[in-house]
C-alpha cells in the first residue's frame, strides 16, 4: 500500500467511524435510586479476608462510587453503588503485615467476574450439561429441605454427605454443627496439595497436629526439604516477610538459607544453595545430618525428646545414616552432608522445614517425621528462630455451638469407592469449595461416583468439574459482599482471628452459604435449633468471648474495625490439640514406591502446585492466567519442566511438543528446558486443563492430575502425588501452544532456543 | 484497482460494525465433548473490554471532539441560582472531596418534596423517583483519561477560587453548557496568577 492510498483509508475510515457513531448511546440509560448514599469520588478503605488460601492474610479493600448495570423489574439500567475496587494487604493484621500475595491481588476479580453465576439454578438438561434455569430462593431452599426432610423420615441421615475444601473456621465449625445435628458424618474435607502428612508428623513428634509457623525473622539457618514457603506453602505472605528480615532486616546478619529439593522451585531459585536429592530419600538425608550431628557429638541424641525416639534407630546414634550411606541413597555426596550438618548444628538458631513433594511419596510421613527429630535435635521447637506453632482458637466452644462434632467423614477417595461398589450410597450431597473431579486422581473415578449420587446441590459460584454435576446451585455471596472470617493455622507465633463485615452490597441475587445452612436447619421438619439465626450472630458470640484489646471497647466492636483480632488466648477458649498416640514401632526409612515399572517409565514425574493457580481453583482469575511463571514466565498455557541433558538423549528442543505418559493416561504438552531439575524428573504445574471453568481456563492447557496414579503415604493414606512414573517422547516442534512472557531462561540463553 | 476497491469497502463496513457498538461475544465454557454450554440464566454472554464503547468514540477522543451532553430534562441552573440556592447546596462533594458531584433524584426531592409541587416537571421527577428511577444527567465538565489530570475540587474551594471561574456564569443558563474551556493553559495561566504550583505532579499523577 502506497502512502496516498493509506491517507485515503484513513479519511475514509475516520468519516464512515463519525458518522456512524453521532447518536450518544450514554444518553439512552436508564438510571434507578442508588440503596444507599454514596459520596462521589472520595475512597474508603475497609478491612476485609483473603479468601483464596488458607493463609487467611488480612485485606484493606479500597471502595469507591461506580456505576453497576442492574436489572430491576426487567429493566436494564445503571445504579450508582459503593463497590470495592481495590485489594491491598492490611498493615495492622498480624499474618500479611501489609503484604499480599500476586493471587491476593486478583481475588477483587472474583466478584466481578463475568461467568459468576448470579442467582440459584436448577438442572434442566441433562447431568454435565451445564444447562439450568433459574429457580427463585424460597423454591431452591425449598428443595434441599424437602430432600434432606425424606432422609430423616426414612431414618437415613447418613445419607447426606458434605464436600469441602477443608478449611478451618467458623464456616467449617457452622457446617459441622449442621451435620452433627442433622445426625450426617462430617464434611469431607479434599485437597490435592493437603498438608495432613505434616500435621500427622506433628502430631507424633510433637503432640501438635497442626501446621508449623517457621520463625524466619529470628533465624539465622533456614533448611528447607522442598517447601515452596516463598510461593505457595503454608502462610507465604507472613514467610516471605519473615525471609526478608531473616535475609536483610537485621544489620550485619544475613541469614543463610539452603532448599533440598528435585525441581527447583519459586523459593529454591532464592536459595544460598540448591541441593538437589533423589525423590523420596528426604527423610535420609535430614537423618544422615542428626547421624553426623550425634557422631560429632555436637549434639546429644537425648535431647530431641520424643520427636527423636519414635525415630527407628534414634538410640543408637542413627548407626545406619552415615554420610557414605546417605550419599548412595540420596545422591548428595557425603562431603555435604557433613557440611550441611555441622552449619545447621553451628549456625544458632536454625530450622528445617519440610514440606511438598518429600511429604508426596509413598513414605512421606517417615520423611517429616525424620526433619522433625533434626529439628528437636538442635533445641529448635517453639524456640526463638525455630518452629512454633499457633495457638488455635476453640472455634466451637466461642460462639456457643453446644453440639458435640460431627462424627469423622469418609475420605474422597472412601465415599467415592463405596459409591461405585455400591455400598454407601449418600442420597444427598451438598458441595462447598472443592472442585475434586479436577483434582483427584482418574483412578478414583469420583466423577462416576458423583454422577451416581442421585441428588448434589452446590453453593460455588462458578460452574467447575465437579459443580456441572450439580442438580441445584445456591451461589454463594463473593467474600466482599458477605461476612467474612479466618481463623488461620499458622503464620503468626500469636493466636489470630479474622472478621470482616460485607464491604459492598451483593451484585446479584446470591446468598451467604452460612445463612442458607441456617435457613435450610430452620426449616426441617425437625428444625436443627442451631444456636445462631445468622452467621453475623455466630460470629458476634466468638468475638464477644474474645477479651478486647483496649478497655473501652468490646472485642466484636473493635475486631470488625480492624478486621481481626490477635493476642494470648485465654485457656478456656484454647483448642486442645488431640493427643497422637506413640507409634507401636518406631519409625523406619522404607524406600519409596512409585506407579510404573522403571525400564518402561524412567521418569519421576512431579506435578506441583502452580503459582497463579494453586491446585487449580484458580484458573477462573484472567490476572492469574496472565500472571507469568516466576521462573519459566510462562502464562496462559501448560508446559513440561526437562532438564537439557535429559531433553538432549530423547531430541527435544525448548517448546517442543512432548507427550508424556504414566500408567493411568498420557498428555501433550510443551517443553521447557530447565537446568533446575534433575535429569531423571519431570515437573509440571497443576492447575490447567479445565473442561469447564469459565471462559478464561476452560478448554486451557492439560492438568497433570490425569497422569498420576492412586499411590497414597503407607501410615496417612494421604495421596502420594509425586509417586508416580513417567516416559516421555516428542511429537513434533512448537507450535504455539506455550506462551512466554520472556524468551527463556537466563540461565541457558542462544543456543537452546 | 479492483483489490483495492474491496480493500477500502471492507475497512469500512468493519469501521462501521465497529463504531455502532457491535458487541464481542466470547463462547462460554467449552465441556470436553466440544459441545457448546449455553450460558446460564443471569449470566453475561460476552464481554467487550476495549477503552472506548465504540470506535466513533475513539476517533472523537482522538481528534478532541467530545459528544455536547444532552440532559434528560432542561434543568433550569437560572432559576435555583436566582433564589439564592449555593452551588454547593446540590453539588454538595465540592467542598470536601475531589468531585463535586451530579446531584440524584433524592437531593432534589430534599426541597421538592414540599416546593412547586404544582409544577409539571416537578411532578415528572416525583413520579420517577416513586418508581425508583433516578435522573440521568449527563456529565458536562471533566477530563478524558488520556489526560492523566487528577483534578480536585476541595484545594479551589479553600483557595476560593469562585465557581464561575472555571463553569462560566451558570446563573445565566438552564442546562449547563462548556462555556469554558478546560485546557492545560487555562489552568496554568490561572495557577501562574495566583501563585499555585505548576510542578507537573500537581495534576498529572
Amino acid at each position: 500500500m502506497d502512502r496516498r492510498t493509506f491517507i485515503k483509508l484513513t479519511a475514509i475510515t475516520g468519516t464512515s467511524a463519525t458518522l456512524a457513531s453521532c447518536g450518544n448511546p450514554e444518553n439512552e440509560f436508564i438510571r434507578f435510586v442508588p440503596e444507599e448514599d454514596i459520596v462521589q469520588g472520595v475512597a474508603v478503605w475497609k478491612p476485609s479476608v483473603c479468601p483464596l488460601c488458607a493463609a487467611g492474610c488480612g485485606l484493606t479493600v479500597r471502595v469507591m462510587d461506580a456505576d453497576a448495570e442492574v436489572v430491576r423489574e426487567g429493566q436494564l439500567g445503571l445504579v450508582r453503588i459503593a463497590a470495592a475496587k481495590k485489594l491491598e494487604g492490611a498493615p495492622e493484621h498480624p499474618i500479611s503485615r501489609g503484604g499480599l500475595c500476586a493471587r491476593g491481588q486478583a481475588a477483587i476479580q472474583v466478584t466481578y467476574h463475568p461467568d459468576r453465576i448470579t442467582q440459584p439454578l436448577k438442572r434442566s438438561g441433562d447431568r454435565g450439561s451445564g444447562q439450568y434455569e433459574a429457580i427463585s430462593w424460597d423454591d431452591a431452599i425449598a428443595e434441599v429441605v424437602s430432600r434432606l426432610d425424606t432422609l430423616e423420615s426414612a431414618g437415613n441421615q447418613m445419607a447426606l454427605s458434605f464436600v469441602s475444601g477443608g478449611r478451618a473456621g467458623h464456616r467449617a465449625t457452622l457446617v459441622d454443627q449442621f451435620l452433627s445435628r442433622f445426625g450426617a458424618r462430617g464434611a469431607t474435607s479434599y485437597q490435592l496439595f493437603g498438608d495432613d502428612v505434616l500435621r500427622r508428623a506433628n502430631a507424633l513428634s510433637f503432640s501438635r497436629g497442626q501446621m508449623p509457623t517457621p520463625d524466619l525473622p529470628n533465624s539465622r539457618y533456614v533448611l528447607s526439604f522442598g517447601a515452596d514457603f516463598l510461593g505457595t506453602w503454608n502462610s507465604p505472605v507472613a514467610q516471605a516477610s519473615g525471609y526478608g528480615h531473616m535475609r536483610q532486616g537485621r544489620p550485619g546478619i544475613r541469614g543463610t538459607f539452603t532448599q533440598v529439593e528435585s525441581r527447583m522451585s519459586q523459593t529454591g531459585a532464592n536459595a544460598d544453595a540448591w541441593v538437589p536429592v533423589a525423590p523420596g530419600t528426604e527423610g535420609v538425608l535430614a537423618l544422615g545430618l542428626a547421624h553426623v550431628i550425634m557422631a560429632a557429638g555436637l549434639l546429644p541424641g537425648s535431647s530431641a525428646g520424643r520427636a527423636g525416639a519414635i525415630v527407628d534407630g534414634w538410640d543408637g546414634g542413627l548407626a545406619d545414616y552415615t554420610p557414605e550411606q546417605v550419599a548412595q541413597v540420596t545422591g548428595v555426596p557425603a562431603a555435604r552432608v557433613e557440611r550441611l550438618a555441622r552449619e545447621f548444628a553451628e549456625t544458632r538458631p536454625a530450622v528445617a522445614i519440610i514440606a511438598g513433594p518429600p511429604l508426596a511419596h509413598t513414605n512421606g510421613l517417615f520423611a517429616a517425621v525424620a526433619v522433625n527429630a533434626l529439628n528437636a535435635l538442635v533445641g529448635s521447637v517453639e524456640q526463638p528462630g525455630g518452629l512454633y506453632f499457633t495457638p488455635q482458637l476453640n472455634v466451637a466452644g466461642a460462639s456457643n455451638a453446644a453440639a458435640s462434632a460431627a462424627s469423622p467423614s469418609p475420605s474422597i477417595e472412601a465415599l467415592a469407592s463405596g459409591v461405585l461398589a455400591g455400598e454407601s450410597s449418600p442420597e444427598v450431597l451438598l458441595l462447598d469449595g472443592a472442585n475434586p473431579v479436577f483434582t483427584t486422581p482418574r483412578a478414583w473415578r469420583v466423577r462416576e461416583a458423583f454422577e451416581q449420587i442421585p441428588y448434589i446441590a452446590s453453593f460455588g459460584s462458578f460452574l467447575d468439574e465437579t459443580s456441572i454435576l450439580a442438580d441445584l446451585i445456591l451461589p454463594d455471596h463473593s467474600f466482599l459482599e458477605s461476612w467474612i472470617e479466618g481463623v488461620p493455622e499458622s503464620g503468626s507465633l500469636s493466636a489470630v482471628a479474622s472478621v470482616a463485615p460485607p464491604t459492598m452490597r451483593p451484585l446479584h441475587e446470591t446468598r451467604a452459604t452460612e445463612d442458607v445452612l441456617l435457613e435450610i436447619g430452620r426449616g426441617l421438619q425437625r428444625p436443627l435449633d442451631l444456636p445462631w439465626q445468622t452467621f453475623e450472630e455466630m460470629l458476634a458470640a466468638t468475638f464477644t468471648a474474645l477479651p478486647a484489646p483496649e478497655a473501652e471497647f468490646d472485642g466484636w466492636t473493635d475486631a470488625q474495625e480492624k478486621g481481626v483480632w490477635s493476642g494470648p488466648l485465654p485457656a478456656a477458649l484454647v483448642r486442645e490439640a488431640t493427643p497422637a498416640p506413640v507409634p507401636d514401632a518406631p519409625l523406619a526409612y522404607v524406600p519409596p514406591m512409585f506407579d510404573g515399572d522403571a525400564g518402561q517409565f524412567p521418569l519421576h514425574f512431579l506435578p506441583y502446585p502452580s503459582s497463579a493457580f494453586l491446585d487449580g481453583s484458580l484458573a477462573h482469575l484472567p490476572w492469574l492466567q496472565e500472571m507469568p511463571d516466576p521462573l519459566t514466565s510462562a502464562m496462559w498455557s501448560s508446559w513440561i519442566e526437562i532438564n537439557p541433558s535429559t531433553a538432549e538423549a530423547l531430541g527435544i528442543r525448548d517448546g517442543d511438543v512432548v507427550e508424556v505418559t504414566s500408567g493411568q493416561g498420557s498428555l501433550r504438552s510443551a517443553a521447557v528446558l530447565s537446568p533446575g531439575i534433575a535429569p531423571n524428573v519431570v515437573a509440571m504445574p497443576v492447575g490447567q486443563g479445565h473442561q469447564t471453568f469459565t471462559r478464561y481456563a476452560s478448554g486451557r492447557g492439560e492438568n497433570p492430575v490425569d497422569l498420576i496414579a492412586p499411590m497414597s503415604d503407607s501410615t496417612t493414606g494421604a495421596l502420594a502425588w509425586a509417586a508416580t512414573r513417567v516416559r516421555l517422547s516428542r511429537v513434533g516442534p512448537a507450535d504455539g501452544r506455550l506462551v512466554l512472557f520472556a524468551g527463556g531462561l537466563r540461565e541457558h540463553p542462544e543456543e537452546h532456543r | 484497482m479492483h483489490l483495492r476497491f474491496v480493500g477500502i469497502v471492507t475497512v469500512c463496513l468493519a469501521a462501521f460494525a465497529a463504531s455502532v457498538g457491535c458487541q464481542w461475544i466470547q463462547p462460554l465454557a467449552v465441556p470436553g465433548d466440544g459441545s457448546e454450554i449455553v450460558p446460564l440464566p443471569g449470566q453475561q454472554t460476552g464481554v467487550f473490554t476495549t477503552a472506548r464503547p465504540t470506535f466513533g468514540a475513539a476517533v472523537n477522543d482522538f481528534l478532541n471532539r467530545r459528544p455536547v451532553a444532552e440532559q434528560p430534562l432542561e434543568f433550569p441552573h437560572d432559576i435555583h441560582v436566582g433564589k439564592e440556592i449555593a452551588c454547593e447546596f446540590c453539588h454538595e462533594g465540592v467542598t470536601t472531596g475531589p468531585v463535586a458531584g451530579i446531584p440524584g433524584v433524592r437531593t432534589c426531592m430534599i426541597c421538592h418534596e414540599a416546593i412547586a409541587t404544582d409544577r409539571e416537571r416537578i411532578q415528572q421527577i416525583t413520579a420517577l423517583r416513586d418508581a425508583g428511577f433516578d435522573i440521568p444527567w449527563q456529565r458536562v465538565y471533566g477530563f478524558a483519561n488520556e489526560d492523566h489530570v487528577r483534578f480536585n475540587h476541595a484545594p479551589h474551594i479553600r483557595a476560593e477560587v469562585g465557581c464561575e471561574t472555571c463553569h462560566g456564569d451558570v446563573g445565566q443558563q438552564t442546562v449547563a453548557v462548556r462555556s469554558v474551556e478546560h485546557t492545560m493553559s487555562f489552568c496554568v495561566d490561572c495557577h501562574n496568577e495566583r501563585e499555585a504550583p505548576v510542578d507537573c505532579l500537581t495534576c498529572h499523577f
